[in-house]
């Protein structure tokens, strides 16, 4: 070969295709090879090359390895865009796949196998065939992977080709390579598919631990997985396979070591002997440390990996704390997520060690690591209490470095210690009030402001204090207001004296009648109220014990974190997510050409990706302040003592969602009562669930027949199967006697889930200020869950229905049902998202197929079998959560009655 | 399985893209790379190797300032994918002898070839130099290494004594030599990378060494190769002891690894018995054993650093560094680097007298000291006196705001830890058959600082 391949970069003039054309037809060898080469770099800088598909087709026919690759690389890219032409090349592929060279028959099917054409594919099955069953290695594995490119393309041929029992046979080939493709394949068809194809059994097992020995180290990769899904019988079992797996533990590849540390874990949990589990932890923790001499990038996965692992099994590093001190080169992404594991290990033990470093990090440059230095400091504080005080000199020698940042941040984490130490170390407060001037991040200043107002008896000056704040009041950010608010209420009540209550007074106006925020109206409201009507109650309220933080530094959930083990090795162990949070393919089988269904079909995961991908990315920020629930919980410190407002005052953080024109008479039918003036005092409800612009809603009406005005309405429902709870405040004006308000409630779902099988009863609680509070039952109708994106293609329902065990249909007659015109029951159907799909006569009868789906992407599916104009509908439907059908068939029946 | 492979310049221009499996939309090229130039808004943030945007997965490792990406819908294994990428780049760079914008674009059609061999439909399936090369029909086409800076550890050998050629490390293990004929010769290289945190009044806080027995051969005929070590290695931190006891372990023991990992090609049979690693060395390069000590070492650098306030305006740093090793070992390319207080308007630096190849330099922009020297010999010692102005008073303690102090160098002929290589035997029947073989020793520090 002569010259350099980025010859074939140049650019040329305006004849470059003709050009290309002529040397592709050329009668020497070498001039075509040359000419498919610059055809390639064309194509791979993105020029269209595709006009040229026959010549360079023409070119296939050659003995020449080099050339035929060219070409082959160039049909995957093109062949799609030319069917009709992609055929000319179906002769030579079928040819090559009986070529007594190796190479060229697993070229030639795998070639195939990506060409994502109809008429190629159907020429691969019998080459496929017999590759499956070639002599050579090399065929056998190739063939394999192109069983899952054939299942991607067209499942149905693979299954009724028998290659799937060809593929279990080659999970006993002599050849470790087809072995873990064969696994590989098959992990990934059972993937896709809801039928079990590929399960372990203790005899592939024993199989696959043995070709693990003589696998590549990818192939170990593919088997550990696949393996991991294994669930063994008994401690026994557990052990023997932890046995034959922890020998990976040793190898040089950080993939297998933690596919094999996945694994290890996961039979633990059956293992009963302490000493062998003990003995398994001492094991895995050099292997662990390790990883962290890896590359940065692999150091990252080991961390997060890490991270959740002693959370589980503390002991396996617990002496280990020194090498997840932060390295000076060490990148960012790797320092952040060191310190949260120094955070989990440290301990009475180490601490003093651990405080030296966090303080050698907190003079750092980089401004996030520093911060989060700081916050470490606290949490340890929060974590240990016999090394809080250390913990507090040394945030104190911290802020005496007069680092802007620093400062700041370690008033916020000294706020979390005084809540979780009360009473203990006010005597730093002094020090504290000295930085106050330069306070300017929110949350510093919000922190402060709750510290003076939480010791306002202690600091002689806290008015004067507070009231330098409060010149600046209206342009203060939120969080600073609503403190601000509560620091003037809490020094009014310690310090009832004149100057305070001038303060007092000046907050509460600006903070109900200056103010546009709603959150900081409600507030002032509430304190006024009870400053006005009894100040001692006030001071039960505001200067009620605070229930105490704790340690935060474990914070993910114990069934969540359970799941994210399991995926150990895996994406979902470094977002700390679980799989369906973050993935969004599912089941490929349905792949067809009009991708926007098939994007509709995954609507499951209606959570918008983005919002998943934005948390995933960014691991060490969010999850810094995803850690601090409780430590934030001063930031409101009189929610906790107003649970009574049924926990109604604080949390509006969807308020937003309300627009200022929704109060609005609904229109339409009039609402059923649900609360009658008789039993509500003069006040009657009319009230229930609609669905409009694909959000549920609650419409109300309020009637006022009692003799004083009613205000301060508020409203909450109990615990129900769907989760259904209020999306905002209930926004009803005063209402004076004799008079009405209507208003849409937007509600939202699956925020707190009563146990049991489902119901459809909604208990509902509203108070107002002059009342006692009123309880309510209401029905849920189940119809206003479903939604927009019911919509199913007709092979999709064809497929998922087929799919569903027969177990899953139920069915139901509604004798007093009649269905008079198919059109329009068509149409009503789906203005409530049941959606038409087909309907086909048998007899006389008329059937029906319909799709409908609700929120968390459960579909229904339909059928309905009726004699239009004579009562009694038939309703069959197969889901996967049969357990709603009972509350389908009540939606059914009432939509057919409507 | 992945979905996607891409390099991708640091311009972001996509020098090489392979789709394997057609489910994630051509543009993530363009997404990712927007994605990690613009992390934080201020750019001042790296982004991790691992993110996830819009419902697609992308994992990068940089390798010589060049991005190596993978894409994947599915939920994966990232230290799989990540590994993969790492070993791209080394399967490359043992084809094309050098890895770089260049030579990737002159061999793009041996870059897609070997593409389709190590990967199929997403799935890893060898990155095996030595298996790839009976798959692979594409030469390579040398660029001229000389002008180039070489990539991996090995590199460091680059500006090292002259009894090791300097073009070995750049040659392509596939294509011949200039003259036909092959030369036979093997390399062992046995890197060392040390961290350590020196304490402010000198003590060693942490210490560790990172090692690697790197290999390559160019040898025929795949013969097998026997390496003996330390008789007396031991593996694993002897019963009961803690890491944090440097005490009885100092001085001139056993060389005591707290653990190590082989090469799948590593026979380990004798390896208990008398230490010795059999192996038949693929081809290309590959690490035969990475190992990891927390042993106390000497370290070979100490770092004073003392600062004097002159008034409230001034300062004056004095950095001293001290080589304790042999003095027949020579140190190379030592940058001392010392973090200023932001406040730092001016430095006015003083080098010992007589100071050859030592520059010095204060960086504005991230107020930093940066002292550089080409050579340090073993056993000498060297200090530079840093004159600090600054534009408001300084809060009191200067040596809160300033340092810590941390060192880059590089050690040939000379490994902290040492562990040794006693012997490499080739086995081959001929008498005549003598190929060169190479042992070379080199120490690099990772982190090497010294707080204040």
């Amino acid at each position: 070969m002569s010259g350099h391949d980025s010859k074939y970069f140049s650019t040329t003039k305006k004849g470059e295709i003709p050009e290309l054309k002529e040397e592709l037809n050329s009668q020497y060898k070498d001039k075509r090879k040359d000419a498919v080469k610059k055809v390639i770099a064309a194509m791979t800088v993105g020029k269209d090359v595709s006009s040229l598909f026959t010549d360079v087709v023409n070119c296939m026919q050659t003995e020449n390895l080099e050339l035929k690759k060219l070409v082959y690389l160039y049909l995957i890219n093109y062949a799609k865009s030319q069917p009709d032409l992609a055929i000319l090349a179906v002769n030579t592929f079928v040819k090559d796949s009986q070529d007594p060279n190796p190479l060229i028959r697993a070229l030639a099917v795998r070639t195939m196998g990506c060409i994502r054409v109809d008429k190629i594919t159907e020429y691969l099955c019998d080459p496929l065939q017999r590759c499956l069953k070639d002599d050579d290695p090399y065929v056998r594995k190739t063939a394999a992977i192109c069983v899952a490119k054939l299942y991607d393309i067209n499942a149905e041929l693979v299954e009724d080709r028998g290659f799937l029992d060809a593929l279990k046979d080659l999970i006993s080939d002599n050849n470790p390579m087809v072995v873990a493709n064969a696994v590989a394949a098959l992990a990934e068809i059972q993937e896709s598919s809801s039928r079990p194809i590929f399960e372990i059994t203790s005899h592939t097992l024993s199989k696959l631990l043995t070709a693990l020995n003589e696998c590549t180290e990818w192939g170990q990769v593919f088997i550990l997985d696949a393996l991991s899904k294994y669930k063994a019988a008994d401690a026994r079992e557990a052990e023997n396979i932890v046995e034959r797996v922890t020998p990976r533990l040793q190898h040089a590849n950080c993939a297998v070591v933690l596919s094999a540390v996945k694994m290890i874990l996961q039979q633990m949990e059956l293992i009963t002997s302490t000493d062998v589990v003990r003995n398994l932890c001492k094991k895995m923790a050099p292997p662990l440390v390790t990883l962290l001499s890896a590359e940065p990038e692999i150091q990252y996965v080991a961390l997060r990996n890490i991270n959740l692992i002693v959370q589980k099994r503390p002991t396996i590093l617990a002496h280990e704390i020194k090498v997840f001190f932060c390295k000076y080169n060490d990148p960012i992404y790797v320092k952040m997520e060191k310190l949260e594991i120094m955070i989990k290990l440290a301990s009475d033990r180490n601490i003093d060690q651990v405080l030296l470093e966090f303080k050698e990090y907190a003079t750092e440059v980089d401004v996030d690591f520093v911060r989060k230095a700081v916050r470490a400091i606290g949490r340890c504080a929060i974590k240990l209490e016999r090394a809080a005080e250390r913990c507090i000199s040394v945030l104190l020698e911290l802020i005496k470095i007069k680092v802007n940042y620093v400062v700041q941040e370690a008033i916020i984490v000294i706020k979390d210690i005084f809540r979780r130490y009360p009473n203990t170390y006010e005597s730093i407060i002094a020090t504290l009030c000295e930085s106050l001037d330069t306070l300017d991040e929110p949350e510093a200043k919000a922190s402060m402001i709750w510290i003076i107002g939480e010791y306002a008896e202690r600091i002689d000056n806290a008015d004067e204090l507070l009231e330098s704040f409060l010149e600046s009041f209206p342009e203060e950010p939120p969080q600073v207001q609503l403190q601000l608010l509560t620091a003037t209420v809490k020094l009014f009540l310690k310090k009832p004296t004149e100057g305070p209550q001038q303060m007092i007074q000046v907050v509460l106006n600006n903070a109900t009648v200056e103010t546009d925020n709603p959150d900081l109206r409600d507030r002032a409201y509430i304190y006024w109220r009870l400053l006005s009507t009894d100040p001692e109650a006030a001071k039960d309220v505001v200067l009620a014990e605070k229930p105490v933080i704790s340690d935060d530094s474990n914070q993910l959930d114990p069934s969540l974190l359970d799941e994210l083990l399991s995926n150990i090795a895996t994406l979902s162990s470094v977002y700390h997510k679980p799989p369906e949070a973050f993935i969004t393919r599912v089941k490929t089988t349905q792949k067809t050409e009009d991708e926007e269904y098939a994007d509709a079909g995954e609507q499951g995961y209606s959570d918008s990706p983005a919002g998943v991908a934005e948390s995933g990315v960014s691991p060490p920020a969010s999850t810094a302040i995803a850690q601090h629930p409780a430590a934030r919980q001063p930031a409101t410190p009189a929610a906790p003592a107003l649970p009574d407002l049924l926990d109604l005052g604080m949390d509006n953080s969807n308020s937003a969602i309300v627009s200022a024109d929704q109060p609005a008479a609904p229109a339409g039918p009039p609402l059923p009562v649900v609360l009658p003036a008789s039993s509500g005092q003069g006040l009657q409800i009319s009230a229930q669930l609609v669905r409009r612009d694909g959000q549920v809603f609650y419409s109300m009406m309020f009637e006022n027949n009692s003799q004083v005005p009613l205000d301060g309405f508020m409203i909450q429902f109990n615990k129900n199967t769907f989760g259904l709870a209020a999306g905002g405040q209930l926004q009803v004006p005063q209402l004076l006697p004799g008079t009405s308000a209507s208003t849409l409630l937007p509600m939202v779902l699956f925020q707190n889930i009563s146990p049991g099988p489902p119901n459809t009863l909604l208990q509902v609680a509203v108070k107002n200020n002059q009342q006692p509070v009123w309880y309510f039952n209401d029905k849920i109708y189940f119809h206003v869950l479903f939604t927009e994106d019911g919509r199913m293609e007709r092979s999709t329902f064809l497929e998922t229905w087929k799919s569903l065990p027969d177990s899953n249909e139920v069915s139901r007659d509604f004798p007093s049902s009649v269905i008079n015109g198919v059109e329009t029951t068509l149409d009503r159907l789906a203005s409530s998202n049941m959606f038409f799909i087909a309907k086909r006569k048998h007899a006389n009868q008329e059937v029906l197929y319909l799709s409908a789906k609700i929120p968390q992407g459960i579909p229904f599916l339909i059928e309905l079998t009726t004699v239009i104009g004579t009562p009694g509908v038939k309703c069959a439907i197969k889901t996967p959560s049969p357990e709603m059908a009972p509350l389908f068939f009540e939606a059914v029946e009432t939509l057919l009655k409507s | 399985m992945i979905s996607q492979f891409f390099v991708l310049s640091q311009r972001g221009d996509s020098i090489v893209f392979r789709d394997y499996r057609g489910d994630v939309p051509k543009g993530s090229a363009e997404i990712f790379f927007r994605k990690v130039k613009f992390w934080k808004e201020d750019g001042g943030e790296e982004a991790p190797p691992v993110f996830n945007v819009d419902g697609v997965n992308y994992f990068h490792v940089k390798v010589v300032g060049l991005l190596f990406v993978a894409t994947s819908r599915t939920n994966l294994s990232p230290s799989l994918v990540l590994e993969l990428l790492q070993r791209i780049s080394r399967v490359i760079k043992d084809y094309l002898g050098v890895l770089n914008e260049d030579s990737l674009r002159k061999n793009f059609v041996l870059v897609y070839e070997l593409l389709d061999e190590v990967v199929d439909f997403g799935y890893v399936q060898t990155t095996s130099t030595e298996i790839l090369k009976s798959y692979i029909f594409n030469e390579p086409i040398m660029i001229d290494a000389g002008r180039l800076p070489p990539l991996g550890p090995a590199a460091m050998f680059m500006q090292g004594t002259k009894r090791m050629p300097g073009t070995a490390i750049t040659k392509s293990v596939v294509a011949n030599e200039p003259g036909g004929r092959k030369r036979e010769e093997i390399f062992v290289d046995i890197i060392e990378k040390i961290s350590i945190t020196f304490s402010s009044s000198g003590y060693i806080l942490t210490s560790e060494i990172d090692g690697t027995i790197q290999m390559k051969s160019y040898l025929t005929g795949n013969p097998e190769i026997r390496l003996a070590l330390n008789e007396d290695l031991s593996i694993g931190k002897a019963g009961g002891r803690s890491v944090y006891d440097y005490g009885g372990s100092a001085g001139s023991g056993a060389v005591i690894l707290d653990d190590c990992n082989f090469h799948e090609s590593v026979h380990l049979d004798s390896f208990d018995v008398d230490r010795t690693l059999t192996l038949v060395p693929p081809d290309g390069e590959f690490p035969v054993m990475n190992y990891r000590i927390t042993q106390e070492f000497k370290p070979p650098f100490r770092i004073n650093t003392l600062i004097e306030e002159a008034g409230s305006l001034k300062a004056e740093v004095i950095l001293k560094i001290r080589a304790e090793f042999p003095s027949d070992i020579t140190a190379n390319t030592i940058l001392v680097q010392m973090p200023l207080p932001t406040y730092t308007s001016r430095v006015s630096f003083e080098l010992e007298p007589g100071a050859v190849g030592q520059t010095t330099d204060f960086k504005e922009s991230n107020k930093r000291l940066e002292w550089s020297l080409k050579k340090v010999l073993g056993g000498s010692d060297h200090t530079l006196r840093a004159k600090l102005t600054f534009s408001q008073e300084s809060h009191g303690n200067i040596t809160k705001e300033a340092g810590p102090v941390s060192m880059t160098f590089t050690i040939p002929m000379y490994n902290p830890s040492r562990l040794q290589v006693k012997y490499l035997q080739i086995a081959k029947k001929s008498k005549t058959y003598n190929p060169y073989r190479w042992v070379r020793y080199v120490t690099q520090a990772n982190s090497y600082v010294a707080r204040i």
